[in-house]
């Protein structure tokens, strides 16, 4: 314990720093990320193949490319490229692609639990397709997809980590726990720390998910 | 209800909405096509599509190269994904025990592997762990880390497959007088697996992805060997892309299995 406290001393506000920037990393690149799978899902009803064809490649690149691979292609290969994008956004943006592609997916499987008969009802009652889907699918799918984007927003936290991969102003746990592995002794206390603070984040999403769960579930 | 939602949503048969449809569809193309000519072009005028950078790709000992990469990385996530089954298994049963003392602890274990980031656990075994006097080679130090995180998820992924087991079937498996190990592994446990199989497949696509972490400790998987690559051939754009091409195969093709299976089941 002398070791911890000892850390806590040394390191305290830096642990402080940490534990913000990595949920102002998960916060920055969820909320793009889950607006533009939306935006993604909704294209993606239209009928318009061509349009339809590009977007299924799209989610499945980027569900299917390991986050990191994805990163050092942004960081290292698109300089080449005439494409420079700073470190912090480049993160963000890496996060933003692989949410959105996942939360595409998943309010896709949200929207198949509607009934074709909602859509039927609607429809005679003359409403547009435009207002079906914003007004009896979206709502709905949203409803449907509260837990499975709860482990999303918790996958998407502990991804922060991988900012750590690049030369980052600021360090996020991860990071900041390599630092301080190298710099110092006190490796395992300051790893102790940094998983107890991600694992507190990981049950504090948890709980409000699961709240919101609760409130939002439609019972069929 | 076979027909997909959007079918019905757009499947008005006014020959005026279709031929609306058809236009924008061509537009939509002609937009898409353009984009991809502009990517095509800034390529050019990077000059990331000189003869330079690619021809290496004509030689056999760079695909030689790749596949070494590639088993590096399948033979690293096969152990992590034997590893977390098994210890899944054994986490499962800790958490499912009757007993607090087992239980809580068992608890504790998963919520923690679950809630750290694999990158963390592999700097511990990277950074922390020599410095306290445990030697790794590379190969244990990215396989260890994976095998033990992806455990706890997998763990709960059986619990997950055990309680949707009806509980007819236990109580049904007690009376015929079977004792409760039998219970569990013959009657239990077998029809939990059932299942889960797609959803622990689908949890090898993540196995296979952090792999890629490899690089971090220098051991000789796919993204480790594409630097070994750029740094022979100055190629950075071209070797990035392929690597990122084959991990997208090679996830996909384990997703595309993880739908095939989950298939006949219901």
């Amino acid at each position: 314990m002398g070791d911890v406290s000892r850390l806590l001393a040394d390191y305290g506000p830096a642990f402080g720093q940490a534990l913000l920037l990595t949920w102002k990393l998960t916060a920055v690149s969820f909320v793009p990320g889950f607006l533009l799978g939306m935006v993604v899902t909704v294209l993606r009803l239209f009928p318009l193949p061509p349009l339809r064809f590009v977007l299924a490649v799209y989610v499945e690149i980027f569900r299917n490319i390991p986050s990191v691979a994805l990163l050092i292609f942004i960081v290292f290969a698109l300089p080449d490229l005439k494409v420079l994008i700073d470190y912090e956004p480049s993160v963000i943006l890496t996060l933003t692609l692989v949410c959105s592609a996942f939360t595409a997916d998943y309010l896709r499987s949200g929207i198949n639990t509607i009934g074709g008969g909602q859509i039927e009802a609607a429809l005679s009652l003359g409403m547009r397709p435009m207002s079906i889907i914003s007004v009896v699918v979206l709502p709905q799918a949203l409803r449907a997809v509260v837990q499975p984007m709860t482990s999303l927003l918790i996958a998407l936290m502990l991804s922060t980590s991988l900012a750590s991969q690049v030369p980052f102003p600021g360090r996020e746990l991860t990071a900041l726990v390599s630092k301080i592995a190298t710099d110092s002794a006190v490796g395992i206390p300051a790893f102790t720390v940094a998983a107890a603070m991600y694992v507190a984040t990981g049950l504090l999403i948890a709980w409000a998910g699961a709240t919101l769960e609760k409130k939002l579930r439609i019972l069929r | 209800m076979s027909r997909p939602l959007e079918d019905i949503l757009f499947g008005g048969p006014s020959s005026q909405a279709q031929t609306v449809t058809r236009v924008v569809s061509a537009i939509a193309a002609a937009v898409l096509l353009l984009l991809a000519a502009g990517i095509v072009f800034r390529f050019h005028a990077a000059g990331q599509l000189d003869a330079r950078l690619w021809e290496f790709f004509a030689l056999p000992t760079t695909w030689a190269f790749v596949a070494t990469g590639l088993l590096g990385t399948l033979a690293s996530a096969a152990m992590a994904a034997v590893i977390a089954l098994a210890l899944g298994l054994v986490l499962l049963m800790g958490r499912l025990a009757r007993l607090r003392l087992v239980r809580w602890p068992s608890i504790a274990v998963i919520e923690f592997l679950r809630g750290t980031p694999t990158l963390l656990l592999i700097y511990v075994c990277f950074l922390v762990l020599p410095s306290a006097g445990v030697k790794l080679s590379t190969y244990w130090m990215l396989t260890l880390p994976i095998g033990l995180s992806t455990a706890a998820v997998v763990a709960e992924v059986y619990r997950a497959g055990v309680l949707a087991v009806p509980r007819g079937q236990t109580d049904a498996a007690r009376s015929l007088g079977l004792r409760e190990a039998q219970v569990f592994f013959f009657v239990v446990f077998p029809q939990a697996l059932r299942y889960i199989v797609p959803a622990l497949v689908a949890q090898l696509v993540i196995v296979v992805k952090d792999t890629t972490f490899g690089y971090v400790v220098t051991y000789g998987e796919l993204m480790q060997n594409a630097k070994v690559l750029i740094a022979n051939y100055q190629a950075l754009v071209p070797v990035y892309l392929v690597i990122a091409v084959l991990y997208c195969l090679v996830n996909y093709a384990i997703s595309m299995a993880s739908k095939r299976l989950g298939g006949p089941m219901h």
